[in-house]
């Protein structure tokens, strides 16, 4: 198990070679001038020239490169934002908090929720909760997250007036002015992944409740709870957990069009700011983060199989 | 007490015995009224005004760094950190005297020779400054108060360049800020101006900091636009970036924000419904809508072809297009100057603002030997005014029967590429729009896009050649009243109209809205944060 952790750790590093080569690569092709940007409307050709060359960006693809790709490997230093002038970490760190609290919050929020529905859609099949779960499935993946956004913000915010319609407070100032400001978009970007949990839970439980040793289970006379629960649960998990690994890389989509609409200053916005402004050094950053841990919750994910299902080995 | 404080204070009563009394400490109603909630038309994204020339570094600036004069609601530079100011007979040499109390918020004096080095760091990269640069014999500290600038011709303009706010504007910093590079960022945010920036609390693209300088000494005069005492009655000003307006929008009604500089016209009704918001015009001097068309390429390197779009075009359409039908928002404009100011001047606009011409336009393509090369019209998507005025644009060329390679990309990538001088099939471009703030174009000073001198400058992208433009232009810099002014303006303005030079689309205004509690909010072409209470 060891080496397997330690093989996949070392193949982490070279996949992010590759990532940090073709994200590089692709900004270099990609048309749009951050000099032209900083420059600003009213910029003569000669000032925006001027700052391209200041920035750096006259230089050839393999000096631009080597300097960035160095100064991570040596330093550790993901370089500096054309724009602000502030280290590019030091951005990411500024903002990981109100994403990551968006994302715990929502993913907790979605498995408490969702398997629940998923399990009782199953027992209950064909019923009315069943139907119930399968419609707000397809409620789940039909409407946009800004959709619902707009919708929580106009009735919980402006019309009864419970919550606040945007912002973010850090849990640093108290515990309740933290969650208050992300109940609405915990809700918003939770309901897609409430809808996606639910439906490959119902699935799965579906398929495992038909099993013979269930039927024998309940033959036995054992009751309905640890029937669901701990026989047929346990040993439909491994789909659920690989649903729950693909709705974190998921998530970080969700999570720009949450932060746009209720203006959480987090990861999600500063990708799309950056991208925007064209500023190469953040967008290298924030992919290269969001690479790393997408190879490190896929990693926790296979790591997950073993404990829920003793036939796994690595 | 309103619904959501009730639900408030009775969860954290709850939260506070859960989270073992980690509840935030609750500002009091009087340090509420002292910190004012401003959402901003764009992400203040980097803060050094000499470098990066956008129009919300400059209004967050003003805040931080003073200027020697300030532009009144009149266009008239007025004495700012200046307490008197001399110029010689033959206007060659000018005196200028600091005003006592004047302190960098490190606490350190502002001395001459950090306007010295203010100055010669604007010069670099502003177009008035440039051409006091060229002109530049001596710039120097005399003493601690007193800088001698001494010039190798007159420069009636000399007060207009210092106070104008079209940027960039010159700011003052210190000495050691101010020698960094024109071309590079500063590092350090120290001014001499009302508010101190809070670098702890700047996180760009979510919100910027500042807090009140206590040892600022404003004039002893009333404010007006950026002359006279600029009286801050706020502790902190917070700048809140939100990027989509429908938040926005709801942050105002439910009273989280206090002011919002630019609300989407599409939201005015709604926020006008609301008793406890103010909408009312930002700024007066608006917008004026543009295209450019490239002089170097077929077709528009044809004056006939030029006057052909320009005798189409229907301003109206692109007013309704970009502002809707709201007809105090927007009007027609037969001129590439700021409607409304003491000097402007449509001669020659009625070839704008008269009836269109749909068949005049072919049968002048048709005399031009236009024989149907596409004209590769950039559009920017993400840039709301300027998708709308590509649209109708495409519209009116097909209408008049040109053929179309319509653009559709972002306003980064017009950035760059309005700046090749390629033929439009190799990378370059026909035509792209935008617009000009109506504070830069209400006179030649800082309104580089009027400007016609050519490839070799000075001119915008599209390098329109036109030496009567230039002879207005230069008339104007040596004017000596406002009649003088005037008439070099109508001179710049005739010839811009009959070369087309460029075709403005219209003159537009926006809103701004605010919580009725605010007091003493004012219009401009920036928003002034001196004189503003929250009750």
């Amino acid at each position: 198990m060891l080496t397997y952790i330690v093989r996949r750790l070392l193949s982490t590093v070279m996949v992010m070679a590759i990532v940090a080569l073709f994200v590089f690569s692709l900004l270099y092709i990609a048309p749009g001038d951050p000099a032209a940007v900083i420059a600003g409307e009213q910029a003569s050709p000669e000032d925006v020239e001027k700052i391209r060359t200041a920035l750096g960006l006259d230089r050839p693809f393999v000096v631009r490169f080597t300097e960035w790709a160095w100064q991570i490997v040596r330093y550790q230093n993901l370089g500096t934002s054309m724009f602000t002038g502030l280290p590019v970490t030091e951005l990411i760190v500024q903002r990981i908090e109100p994403t990551l609290s968006l994302a715990v919050l929502t993913l907790i929020v979605a498995i408490v929720i969702a398997v629940p529905m998923g399990i009782v859609a199953a027992w209950q099949a064909g019923g009315w909760i069943d139907r119930f779960v399968m419609a707000f499935a397809v409620a789940g993946f039909s409407v946009p997250v800004f959709v619902v956004g707009y919708l929580l913000s106009y009735f919980f915010a402006l019309y009864l007036e419970w919550l606040p319609t945007q912002g973010y407070t850090p849990i640093s100032r108290g515990l309740w002015p933290w969650l208050e400001n992300l109940i609405l978009p915990t809700i918003a970007l939770g309901f897609v992944y409430i809808a996606l949990i639910a439906r490959i839970t119902r699935a799965t439980m579906l398929e495992v409740l038909s099993q013979d040793y269930v039927r024998t289970a309940k033959a036995k006379g054992v009751g309905q709870g640890s029937i669901l629960f701990l026989h047929a649960l346990k040993n439909a998990a491994v789909p659920i957990v690989t649903v729950i690994g693909i709705g974190v890389a998921l998530l970080i989509g969700g999570a720009v069009v949450t932060e746009s609409v209720f203006a959480i200053p987090g990861l999600g916005r500063l990708t799309i700011d950056a991208i925007v402004r064209r500023d190469y050094p953040v967008i290298q950053g924030i992919v290269l983060m969001f690479s790393f841990v997408y190879v490190i919750v896929n990693l926790c994910v296979d790591l997950a199989y073993t404990a829920l299902d003793p036939r796994i080995r690595y | 007490m309103d619904r959501r404080k009730f639900l408030k204070s009775s969860l954290s009563v709850g939260a506070v015995a859960a989270s073992g009394g980690l509840a935030a400490p609750a500002l009091s109603q009087g340090a509420a009224a002292k910190t004012l909630k401003f959402v901003p038309q764009a992400n203040l994204a980097n803060f050094d005004p000499v470098w990066g020339t956008q129009y919300v570094v400059r209004n967050a600036s003003q805040l931080v760094w003073d200027t020697l004069y300030g532009l009144n609601s009149k266009l008239e530079p007025k004495r700012q950190m200046v307490a008197s100011e001399e110029v010689s007979a033959d206007g060659l040499t000018w005196t200028f005297k600091l005003r006592d109390g004047l302190k960098f918020h490190d606490g350190e004096k502002v001395l001459a020779k950090d306007v010295v080095a203010s100055i010669t760091r604007w010069t670099s990269r502003d177009a008035m400054g440039q051409m006091l640069k060229a002109i530049n014999k001596e710039l120097t500290a005399v003493d601690d108060t007193t800088i001698k600038w001494v010039l190798a011709k007159p420069y009636p303009k000399m007060l207009y360049a210092l106070g104008k706010v079209g940027t960039p504007c010159c700011f003052i910093m210190p000495e050691r800020i101010a020698k960094t590079d024109p071309f590079k960022q500063i590092e350090e945010y120290i001014g001499s101006g009302p508010m101190k920036f809070v670098r702890a609390d700047w996180k760009p693209g979510a919100i910027a900091a500042f807090e009140k300088f206590g040892d600022y000494a404003p004039r002893n005069e009333p404010s007006d636009w950026w002359a006279g005492g600029k009286v801050m009655s706020f502790d902190r000003v917070e700048w809140i970036i939100m990027p989509d307006p429908a938040t926005a929008s709801a942050a105002l009604q439910s009273g989280e924000i206090d002011w919002w500089e630019t609300p989407l016209t599409d939201l005015v009704p709604v926020l006008k419904r609301n008793r406890n918001i103010k909408v009312d015009i930002a700024d007066p001097l608006g917008n004026i809508g543009s295209f450019r068309l490239n002089h170097l390429h077929p077709p528009f390197n044809d004056v006939k072809v030029r006057r052909a779009v320009q005798m189409a075009l229907s301003q109206e359409d692109y007013m309704r297009a970009m502002s809707g039908s709201d007809t105090a928002l927007w009007s027609k404009l037969g001129s590439v100057f700021t409607p409304g100011t003491a000097t402007f001047s449509d001669a020659g606009g009625e070839v704008l603002t008269g009836p269109r011409n749909i068949d005049g336009a072919k049968k002048l393509l048709a005399e031009a030997g236009y024989s149907g090369q596409p004209v590769t019209c950039l559009v920017a998507q993400d840039q709301p005014p300027l998708k709308a005025m590509g649209e109708v644009t495409a519209d009116l060329l097909k209408k008049i029967g040109m053929t179309v390679d319509f653009v559709a990309t972002d306003w980064g990538t017009v950035g760059q590429r309005r700046a090749s001088k390629n033929p439009p099939g190799q990378g370059g471009w026909g035509m792209f729009h935008t617009w000009h703030a109506g504070a830069d174009a209400a006179n030649p000073a800082g309104h580089i896009a009027c400007r016609a001198g050519g490839e070799k400058g000075p001119a915008w992208f599209g390098w329109p050649d036109d030496p009567k433009v230039e002879e207005g232009v230069a008339q104007w810099f040596d004017a000596k009243s406002p009649e003088e002014e005037k008439a070099a303006m109508a001179v710049a303005n005739k010839a811009s109209m009959e070369s087309v030079t460029w075709i403005p689309t219209g003159f537009y205004k926006s809103f701004q809205a605010w919580r009725s509690n605010l007091e003493g909010v004012s219009d401009g072409p920036l928003p002034w944060f001196w004189g503003v209470k929250k009750s």
